[in-house]
């Protein structure tokens, strides 16, 4: 047990540094640093304008509570949905037809479902300081009100963690599904974060959408994410549907889900692999 | 020259009949480029009901929504492609044939079109069934005109750029990774390009989408002129002028970024 | 007809020369190091004369490293010189290379270009469009050419599922189906089992054979393969041709010596000073532990200097398992002249 404990610690380990190579050693720090900070600002900044364009010509928000605070926290926490999915699932595309490797990490001792967790690491790392860059540029400059002496730092810092380990998962389980699929990862990769985008309640309150995106919604682990860190930051609850729901109450949902979440992308991650490896798949070429 | 034009046109042909045939054969890209992108676009969409925006704004994130697979298509369809090419060993096969370069992408480009397109319209027509957006041509050839102009025009840029695949590898990659959301900002893809102020806007129309989003919305929603930047006419101008000079410039920077890696040693090294 | 210099044609006289190079030279700049003050350079060819004859099946010999592939990318219009001039077919690579891809086609050993979506045939049809086939001549030379490889079968496969043999095949046939006037072989052979790599060579010499005005350039770290295919054969080492003639002119260089092979039993020994000894021309030594055998190889300058080789031997305590006296190959040659095996360098 404790062998496989170490040998798992050390494909994590292994494959973090590996992922981290890959993502910076492409430019000098400085650029890379810009290059991190650059794009989560400019997909911020595309809401801002949105909001700003109906908020200049005087309409009011159609629901209470609805202000730019929301959006862009929401979003700012959104980050790490589309960053880490893309980390985890592009491995298997990037390892088997642009380096060619993923056969041999195959055939090794190496568990691959650590090794596309750490992978992911990276990408974490590089987005917690996109996120903090995001929301400190938010509050310098666009006047986002957070009193950070009110922000409950523990907590946020559990919630966001729990919140990674569930889009890990699901990182996990777009990878599998990218096993059996042609050079198309990155836009199934993009879709499904797209999808997340419409039903996490991240940038707009889930109460505008129609009643069965809703209910989508609420058995979405990542809903109960985003609107914990908004709570544990503002200290408000800022989505009407969930405003009847304790900070303890949506916790426990959130841990569960993710819980329910990591066995089922075990499930499913083993399931793809074994048709992969049925139809010989794992060293095959797609890219055209 | 005649050999050089056929020469030429067959191997635009070959290249597109890859990515066409491609299709046919790994259906897999149905999902991922049909029923996704559309819930992508729904969720900007929902922002300006969430924020009881007017009507036409609505109609603006389904346009911007269908005009974003063409984006797509072109960085990462078409100008990075040379990347996966030298990647893939096929690159400098290419590179040695007696064909322009331009072909090459050109055949990647018509052949990532047929996805693009299909993209295109199921977010057009199911988010505008779905949301139930009104749309007031005025202008039908105007409108087609500043269609195709503004195609020519984005996949043009989209030459230009990939010819920075040419010499580099990862960091132009990045650099593309880097343009994706600036260019959605600054090409207005989900508001009219005049609200970030006549500055802003001017410079933003060196990107072709720009200046096409905004001619298309002027000339399909009634509240569409008084949201445009410029006139229809000077944006089709604009456009044209865009079109021959991104054509233009792509054919020497392709050249150019040809001639360095030659000399660099760096056109056909692999992981860099 | 004659051509001005300046637009990169040459007189008659070197259109007759379907390669030719003059002083060639080609460096690569290293990434600077943190400890070093400059960047350093690695020279990859350097003062290369060659010339290849019109239907001339041309060898470059070398181990790895040795600057062949750099040559042939120079020539394939991929890689630019440093300094010199590079012609093919009398066009000079760096002023007009779209006139000299229209003569041109490569093939390197171990590729995985392609596109694993499409069948063999497809993809064979896709190249060839980037050369202006007309498709009904291209699907005849790929049905020709599938059948003379043995791929028939194989047509419609998608080449994702072919074996690295058949692959390589496929690829040599991308060669050929442009019908150029000089095609570049670039180890193609590399990797390939016996059989296969027998029908590679056998396919490339009668290409050459039966068009007289064709030209190949092949580039190997096999001997035998330059011994059995190549009119004349470049040795090349570090960037430098070392030699260039026709291989049986080229074993002659070692005519009056005398080459002997001995095995003693895997030993740690350092054989140095035995290049010191007299009559020792030059050796080399290859260890091969799996038999538990070292294997020295002497070029001596007569029959005499032998007995002096097996004296040291002894006193230097290792046991003589074999001992033969050979004609000189192509190996020997290499070794003569750069003063090392091919196989311990590689």
């Amino acid at each position: 047990m404790n062998q496989n404990f170490s040998a798992h610690t050390k494909t994590l380990k292994l494959a973090s540094w590996l992922g981290w190579k890959m993502e910076s050693n492409w430019a000098d720090w400085w650029i890379f640093a810009v290059y991190s900070v650059v794009r989560p600002l400019a997909s911020s900044m595309i809401l801002v304008v949105m909001y700003w364009v109906i908020a200049k010509s005087g309409n009011n928000p159609a629901m209470a509570g609805y202000n730019l605070t929301f959006m862009y926290l929401g979003n700012a926490f959104f980050m790490f949905v589309g960053n880490v999915l893309y980390g985890v699932a592009w491995t298997i595309h990037e390892d088997r037809e642009h380096y060619q490797m993923l056969k041999y990490i195959f055939i090794s001792p190496a568990k691959m479902y650590f090794y596309l967790f750490g992978r992911g690491t990276a990408k974490l790392f590089i987005t917690v300081f996109a996120v903090i860059a995001t929301i400190a540029f938010g509050m310098l400059v666009l006047k986002i009100q957070i009193d950070l002496a009110t922000v409950n730092y523990p907590m946020l810092v559990l919630v966001t963690g729990i919140g990674l380990l569930g889009i890990a998962a699901l990182g996990v389980i777009l990878a599998a599904v990218s096993m059996v699929t042609a050079h198309h990862s990155f836009y199934l990769t993009e879709g499904v974060a797209g999808l997340f985008f419409l039903v996490s309640g991240a940038i707009f309150p889930i109460e505008v959408l129609p009643g069965w995106l809703q209910k989508i919604s609420l058995i979405n682990p990542l809903t109960y994410w985003i609107e914990l860190a908004r709570r544990y930051i503002t200290g408000e609850r800022m989505c009407q549907v969930l405003s009847g729901i304790s900070n303890w109450e949506l916790f426990f949902i959130l841990t569960l889900s993710t819980l329910i979440l990591v066995y089922l992308s075990v499930i499913i991650y083993r399931f793809f692999e074994h048709v992969a490896v049925q139809r010989g798949l794992i060293d095959r070429l797609t890219n055209f | 020259m005649k050999t050089d034009l056929k020469t030429n046109l067959k191997s635009i042909w070959a290249r597109a009949y890859v990515r066409i045939v491609g299709a046919n054969r790994e259906p897999s890209w149905i999902l991922s480029e049909t029923v996704l992108p559309l819930l992508n676009t729904a969720a900007f969409v929902y922002v300006y009901k969430a924020l009881n925006a007017p009507e036409e704004y609505i109609g603006f994130v389904i346009l911007g929504g269908a005009m974003t697979a063409y984006w797509m298509n072109v960085l990462w369809s078409m100008a990075s492609q040379f990347y996966w090419e030298k990647e893939m060993g096929n690159l400098e096969l290419y590179l040695i044939a007696p064909i322009s370069r331009m072909s090459i992408l050109l055949g990647m480009a018509i052949g990532g079109i047929f996805y693009a397109t299909l993209r295109a319209l199921v977010v057009f027509i199911f988010g505008s069934l779905l949301f139930q957006v009104n749309f007031i041509i005025s202008g039908v050839w105007e409108l087609f005109l500043i269609f195709i102009l503004t195609m020519i025009a984005l996949y043009g840029m989209g030459m230009f750029f990939a010819s920075m695949f040419m010499l580099w590898g990862r960091e132009a990659w990045h650099t593309s990774n880097l343009f994706q959301e600036p260019i959605y900002l600054l090409g207005g893809f989900f508001f009219p390009v005049k609200t970030l102020g006549y500055t802003v806007a001017m410079f933003a129309s060196a990107i072709p989408i720009s200046l096409g989003l905004d001619g298309m919305r002027q000339l399909s929603f009634k509240a569409g002129k008084t949201l445009g930047f410029l006139d229809v006419k000077i944006e089709i101008l604009l456009l044209l002028g865009l079109s021959i000079f991104y054509i233009w410039i792509s054919h020497y920077a392709l050249l150019f970024m040809e001639n360095l890696g030659k000399k660099q040693g760096r056109l056909t090294l692999k992981w860099q | 007809m004659a051509y001005p210099k300046s637009h990169g044609f040459l007189t008659d006289k070197k259109m007759n020369y379907a390669i030719e190079t003059l002083k060639l030279n080609r460096t690569f700049k290293i990434k600077k190091a943190k400890d070093k003050p400059a960047p350093s350079f690695i020279t990859a060819l350097e003062e290369v004369n060659l010339t290849l004859n019109k239907g001339e099946l041309f060898g470059l010999l070398g181990p790895n490293g040795a600057g062949k592939t750099t040559l042939i990318k120079i020539l394939c219009t991929l890689l630019l010189p440093t300094s010199g001039t590079a012609l093919v077919d009398g066009i000079d690579v760096v002023k007009n290379p779209a006139l000299v891809r229209r003569r041109i086609n490569m093939v390197s050993g171990g590729e995985h270009s392609g596109y694993g979506i499409l069948n063999v045939r497809e993809n064979l049809w896709m190249f060839s469009q980037f050369y202006g086939v007309p498709k009904k001549i291209a699907y005849e030379r790929i049905d020709t050419l599938l059948k003379l490889f043995g791929l028939e079968e194989f047509a419609r496969t998608r080449i994702g599922k072919l074996s690295t043999g058949m692959r390589q095949k496929m690829n040599v046939i991308r060669g050929f189906v442009s019908d150029p006037e000089i095609l570049f072989f670039d180890e193609p052979t590399l990797g390939l089992d016996v059989q296969i790599a027998r029908e590679v060579r056998k396919y490339i010499l009668n290409w050459v054979k039966n068009n007289s005005k064709k030209t190949v350039l092949l580039t190997t770290h096999y001997m035998a393969e330059a011994d059995e295919l190549c009119d004349r054969i470049a040795i090349i080492d570090h960037g430098k041709v070392i030699a260039c003639d026709t291989p049986s002119n080229l074993k002659r260089l070692l005519r009056k010596e005398t080459i002997v092979h001995i095995e003693i039993n895997l030993t740690d020994e350092n054989f140095e000073h035995f290049s010191r000894l007299p009559g020792v021309k030059t050796f080399a030594l290859e260890h091969k532990h799996n038999i538990g055998r070292t294997e020295l190889k002497f070029i001596l300058e007569n029959d005499s200097a032998i007995s002096q080789v097996t004296q040291a031997l002894s006193s230097n305590g290792s046991k003589i398992i074999s001992l033969s006296k050979t004609d000189p190959s192509l190996e020997d040659v290499f070794v003569a002249l750069v003063g090392r095996s091919l196989e311990s360098e590689n």
